[in-house]
């Protein structure tokens, strides 16, 4: 059990300033099994003139707020505090039955109509950023998803090859870059990485969804830690009839434990982005993203 | 039993082509609820029938109907083609399929509140989850809302033809935006209009009630119940396939055309920005599509929607029509469980008949597609346009195994129906019946409890004979839609389009801005054009003259004012930069560039193209006769350019029709739109064009010193440009110079076209603008008062005063330079005071996704 502070502030610096924006921010970490969310704090300036909550089709908390007043500057800070303990999670490797499921007995368990599998299902369809699953993501799946192989094991082992196979290169993509672009060229950052993951999970029937959250990293040993050197991280996860969702760090190439905090789920990146918003100006602007993520106490 | 004259209509008409037709029975016996009809035919005859089409089809142009085909040869405004035969059908057969499409209607709302709601379709295993989750109209985010409406689905169309069982088909619905009310409502005008004949001892119904409760639909639809709720009509704009009709129901309704661009959301509620402030706005009459309606929420590339909307529509500060959404229904998904719903919800079965259908997502269903995919009809379930239909009998092997291939990659994506024929209807067509395929639009509109059907519809025909497929896009045929009775009807209503229940605007205070904008520039651009004209046609006249009088000062005068020419249209270099000896030595060429070249920033062309725009723009502004007189003007252009017979006589004889037809035009206006509907917008850019366009005269004539016989050549042709030669001889009798030239068109109090006179029309109209703010000194105010103040209190000797080199008047050049920049700084701070556009919405990251 680890309990975290977690600080992450969006800066937007406008050339020409602005007097009015509509802002959606997804930065409210989920309470979910194995994660408690204690305190949450959001600041924004210059003061909104509106702000509310929601919660949206997935379950995350959406804070919607606009600002009427000249800025150049628009600062959000969102802090957290979170009680992080995996063990509360249950462990696949103690579930036999989920662990042994094959890819034929999954599709079929899917095949159900059941008004609690509805939740679950919508992450086999196909989403806005993937909606063009080619048949090199699907032959890329297919090496590990096979009819009678477990499912647990394959989607470790896609987990696995997508860490090996592919290059970790920020300069690569960007949010934009489709996945039939990834897959080709073999480099991105951990978004991609989800992505494609989920996209081969979907190939072959079963569902996937994206996990949008943060990572601690540790300093080189022997060195104090930055402030704000973390960054947000993403990863999947994969529905184990009989179990539940399980999920998997590409990136990393582990199964997530109390380093990761979960921030919010979504079909991908489109339908979890941490801040967007309309404005209306003229000129460019800046942003400034930092994330501070750290144990306190304990 | 075939009459005499029904023999000669319908002579070969089944020649090449046999089908079911709602006329003529395979027996060649006559449809009897057609004949009084075919009798009204008969007696016009033939010849004069087409004489009533070539009627209807110049009414159609003159009243501007058209329909936007994008990338279409033909322009983008493609007129709208009515047949002169109606379609009809009578009431007996009308009141099933009446009480069809209100079961119909039922149906969907119920789909659609439970789709958004608690989805017990899905859950009870009724309707499969695919069929709305992997539906691209299904938007998540308007999960959960409510609405205070007794019905979500307030507004529905559906196409209907006739099976070869001689039943009615449902073909489609549509939900989203559903267009073509409009349309029914002009062809139905027209017809009556032009061929009332064809009406004789038949009793049609109206649809004047169907309009009433339309309109009252919208403001019942009004949050809160408020009592005289603001409606607008919001479109995508003058590019839209279908924006003659937003114009057009907007004129008829009486509610503002808005774009997305005059809506803002704020405090929580959803305003329009007019002259003065914003405005609340209660209920949106949308024909914008569903995902483009929040760039906040929604698809973020949109400009067509308003920020922050759907957050309004979720704490119930607005309504929007149909419901953001509703596009989930236009859904081919849902035909083949469509009665297994309307079991589930009214234990009865669908009472009109849909195509057999069968939804790939199910594996019987699935197999039995690809068996017999060579003869099916294959479309995905959220993609209806054409390009997304797949008649399988026409496709070649490649194309077919294409297809399978992608059925079985995403199944639920697909559904397969099978081929139908539908009947065909006779339209006159190159002066002879023939018969082609006809599909009927029906529309509803929730009435509290119940919904109420639109007597008659939009009929469309197939675009060639044998077509099997009818669509708008392509650019087809319509028909007026008769349903008839046996009971005697009332009068027709004069469907005129400004005669309506329109809520005037009341005050100039509540124009939108927008509209607003546009009205300034259109009177902007139309000066400039007159003026521009005048100017070229001057120059043209003196070009003619000099092939009599090749003297040495004609000459000269001449390259004096094909320089005037280049500086007054700043179209440099022209005939004004060193290397300009190609101009000179060819003025012929680069005038006739200036005239119609219209890549060219400043060219008469190009000014007469930006005036297009803007009154695309305003097209629920003007009336009739403006849109005639405009269509003469493109006609003639597009002839003339056609022709390519560019001399001297030719393009002063166009420069001589625009010119009158620019009059007539700025007359017209005058007199359509009232000064509270945004005249006085137009008026101020109108006069500070001309104002400009004379400072700039003046500077490029009237400054420089000429000697005597030059500068008598000068200031007559200057007088010539400016129509004021006549004026000149008038007031002065005498010989021309250049003090009482000045006196005319710069300093006279009375005189329309002097520039004195322009700026104290331009003060006035400007003061009566509204003050926003009034603590905020208003420029453009200021800056106009300034410049009349100044040009009051000009004297024409210090004016014509020359500098020390004795060659320029330095003094009016100065003055009128200063009141150049005056005029300037008044527009552009009426911009920025009233227009307020000048900040684009964009998006806080921009992500570019490519968005499906």
């Amino acid at each position: 059990m680890t309990t975290y502070q977690l600080i992450h502030t969006t800066t937007y610096n406008y050339e020409n300033g602005l007097t009015f924006c509509h802002n959606l921010a997804t930065l409210k970490p989920k309470t979910i099994l194995g994660q408690t969310l204690l305190d949450y704090n959001l600041q924004i300036s210059p003061r909104p003139i509106e702000i509310s909550d929601k919660t949206d089709f997935f379950g995350n908390n959406i804070t919607r707020f606009s600002i009427q007043e000249l800025h150049t500057e628009l600062k959000v800070t969102a802090k957290s505090k979170i009680i992080r303990d995996f063990s509360l999670i249950p462990d696949i490797n103690t579930n036999v039955l989920a662990k042994q499921i094959t890819l034929t007995e999954s599709i079929a368990y899917f095949k159900q109509t059941k008004p609690d599998l509805i939740s679950i299902k919508q992450f086999i369809l196909e989403s806005i950023l993937i909606a063009k699953i080619t048949p090199e993501i699907k032959a890329y799946a297919e090496v590990s998803f096979k009819p009678n192989r477990s499912v647990f094991e394959a989607s470790f082992e896609l987990m696995q090859r997508i860490f090996n196979d592919f290059e970790f290169n920020t300069k690569a993509t960007n949010v934009a870059t489709p996945i039939e672009d990834v897959i080709k060229r073999k480099k991105g950052v951990c978004q991609d990485f989800a992505q494609i993951a989920i996209a081969c999970v979907r190939s072959v029937g079963l569902p996937a969804r994206y996990v949008s959250g943060y990572i601690e990293t540790l300093p080189p040993p022997g060195k104090e830690k930055l402030i704000g050197s973390d960054a947000s991280h993403a990863w999947f996860s994969v529905y184990i009839p009989q179990h539940g969702w399980v999920d998997f760090d590409p990136t990393n190439n582990h199964i997530p434990r109390n380093q990761h905090i979960v921030l919010a789920h979504g079909r991908d990146y489109y339908d979890v982005p941490p801040l967007k918003g309309v404005i209306y100006s003229t000129g460019r602007n800046k942003m400034n993203v930092s994330v501070d993520l750290r144990p306190i106490g304990n | 039993m075939p009459t005499e004259p029904n023999t000669t209509l319908f002579q070969d008409y089944f020649t090449d082509f046999k089908n079911y037709d709602e006329v003529l029975k395979s027996n060649m016996s006559i449809n009897s609820n057609w004949q009084k009809l075919l009798t009204n035919l008969s007696d016009i005859g033939f010849k004069n029938l087409s004489n009533k089409q070539k009627e209807v089809n110049w009414l159609m142009e003159e009243n501007g109907v058209t329909y936007n085909v994008y990338n279409d040869p033909k322009g983008i405004h493609r007129s709208w083609d009515l047949n002169i035969v109606p379609f009809l059908v009578h009431e007996a057969e009308w009141a099933k399929i009446e009480e069809g499409i209100t079961q119909r209607s039922e149906l969907l709302n119920l789909i659609l509140k439970d789709i958004y709601g608690d989805q017990e379709l899905i859950k009870n295993g009724i309707l499969p989850q695919e069929i709305v989750y992997a539906h691209r109209g299904f938007l998540r985010q308007c999960d959960k809302i409510y609405y205070t409406t007794c019905k979500h689905l307030l507004v529905h169309a559906t196409d209907l033809a006739r099976g070869p069982d001689g039943r009615m088909w449902v073909v489609n619905d549509r939900t989203q935006a559903p267009s073509g009310m409009g349309y029914a409502l002009e062809n139905r005008y027209s017809l009556s209009r032009i061929f009332p004949e064809a009406f004789k001892n038949i009793n049609v119904k109206q649809s004047s009630k169907f309009f009433y409760e339309f309109n009252q639909m919208l403001i019942n639809c009004a949050p809160q119940n408020k009592a005289n709720p603001n409606i607008v009509i919001l479109t995508p704009g003058p590019l839209n396939e279908t924006y003659f009709e937003h114009a057009y129901m907007a004129s008829f309704l009486g509610y503002p055309l808005v774009t997305g661009n005059d809506l803002v959301v704020r405090n929580g509620k959803l305003y329009m920005k007019t002259l003065k402030e914003l405005k609340q706005v209660d209920v949106i009459l949308k024909r914008v599509d569903d995902v483009f309606m929040d760039p906040l929420e929604l698809r973020e590339d949109s400009y067509l929607g308003v920020a922050g909307l759907l957050d309004i529509v979720r704490n119930k500060q607005v309504a929007v029509v149909n419901p953001i959404g509703s596009g989930v229904l236009e859904n081919s998904g849902l035909i083949p469980f469509m009665n297994q719903i309307c079991n589930y919800f009214f234990d009865e079965d669908l009472i009109l008949p849909q195509i057999a259908s069968w939804w790939c997502g199910q594996k019987k269903e699935l197999d039995y597609v690809l068996n017999h995919l060579d003869e099916l009809v294959v479309k995905h379930i959220d993609r209806s346009n054409r390009e997304n239909i797949f008649f399988c009998e026409f496709l070649d092997e490649k194309a077919l195994n294409k297809l399978k291939e992608d059925i079985l990659s995403a199944p639920y994506k697909f559904v397969a129906q099978a081929k139908i024929s539908f009947s065909t209807a006779p339209s006159f067509i190159n002066g002879a019946l023939e018969p082609r395929k006809v599909m009927c639009r029906i529309f509803a509109i929730a009435n509290n409890e119940k919904y109420k059907v639109m007597p008659g519809g939009l009929v469309r025909v197939a675009a060639e004979r044998e077509t099997l497929f009818v669509s708008n896009h392509r650019g087809g045929i319509s028909k007026d839609f008769w349903v008839v009775t046996d009971e005697a009807q009332t009068n027709f209503q004069s469907y005129s389009w400004d005669n309506s229940c329109r809520l005037a605007i009341a005050d100039i205070n509540d124009l939108p801005s927008n509209t607003a904008e546009n009205l300034f520039w259109s009177g902007r651009y139309l000066g400039r054009a007159l003026v521009t004209a005048r100017y070229l046609r001057m120059v043209l006249n003196r070009m003619n003259q000099q092939h009599y009088d090749v003297s040495y000062s004609n000459t000269e005068s001449l390259t004096i004012l094909y320089k005037s020419v280049t500086n007054i249209t700043s179209t440099f270099p022209g005939f004004v930069e060193k290397n300009s000896g190609d101009a000179i030595n060819n003025p012929l060429k680069e005038l006739t560039s200036l005239i119609m070249d219209d890549t060219r920033i400043g060219s008469f062309a190009q000014i007469m193209m930006s005036f297009n725009h803007s009154y695309y723009s305003l097209r629920s502004l003007w009336s009739k006769d403006m849109w005639r007189v405009f269509d003469s003007i493109k006609k003639l252009w597009s002839k003339f350019k056609e022709e390519k017979n560019y001399s001297i006589i030719t393009l002063t004889k166009l420069l001589d029709r625009i010119i009158t037809r620019l009059i007539a035009f700025m007359g017209l206006i005058e007199e359509s739109i009232l000064v509270n509907q945004g005249l006085l917008l137009y008026f101020i850019g109108l006069q500070t064009e001309q104002a400009m366009m004379n400072v700039a005269k003046c500077r490029s004539l009237l400054v420089p010193k000429y000697g005597e016989y030059l500068q008598y050549e000068i200031l007559e042709s200057f007088l010539s440009s400016h129509e004021s030669l006549n004026i000149y001889r008038y007031s002065y009798r005498s010989y021309l110079s250049i003090e009482n030239v000045i006196n005319l068109v710069l300093l006279d109090k009375e005189y329309a076209k002097s520039l004195t006179y322009q700026l104290k029309r331009i003060k006035k109209d400007v003061d009566r603008l509204p003050n926003t703010d009034l603590n905020v000194t208003n420029v453009c105010k200021e800056s106009i008062a300034k410049a009349y103040e100044i040009i009051k209190n000009l004297q024409v000797a210090d004016l014509i005063e020359l500098d020390e080199s004795e060659s320029i008047r330095q003094k009016l050049d100065d003055t009128l330079a200063e009141l150049s920049d005056l005029l300037h700084e008044t527009s552009l701070a009426i911009s920025d005071t009233y227009f307020n556009h000048a900040y684009q919405q964009r998006q806080l990251v921009t992500q570019n996704f490519p968005l499906p």
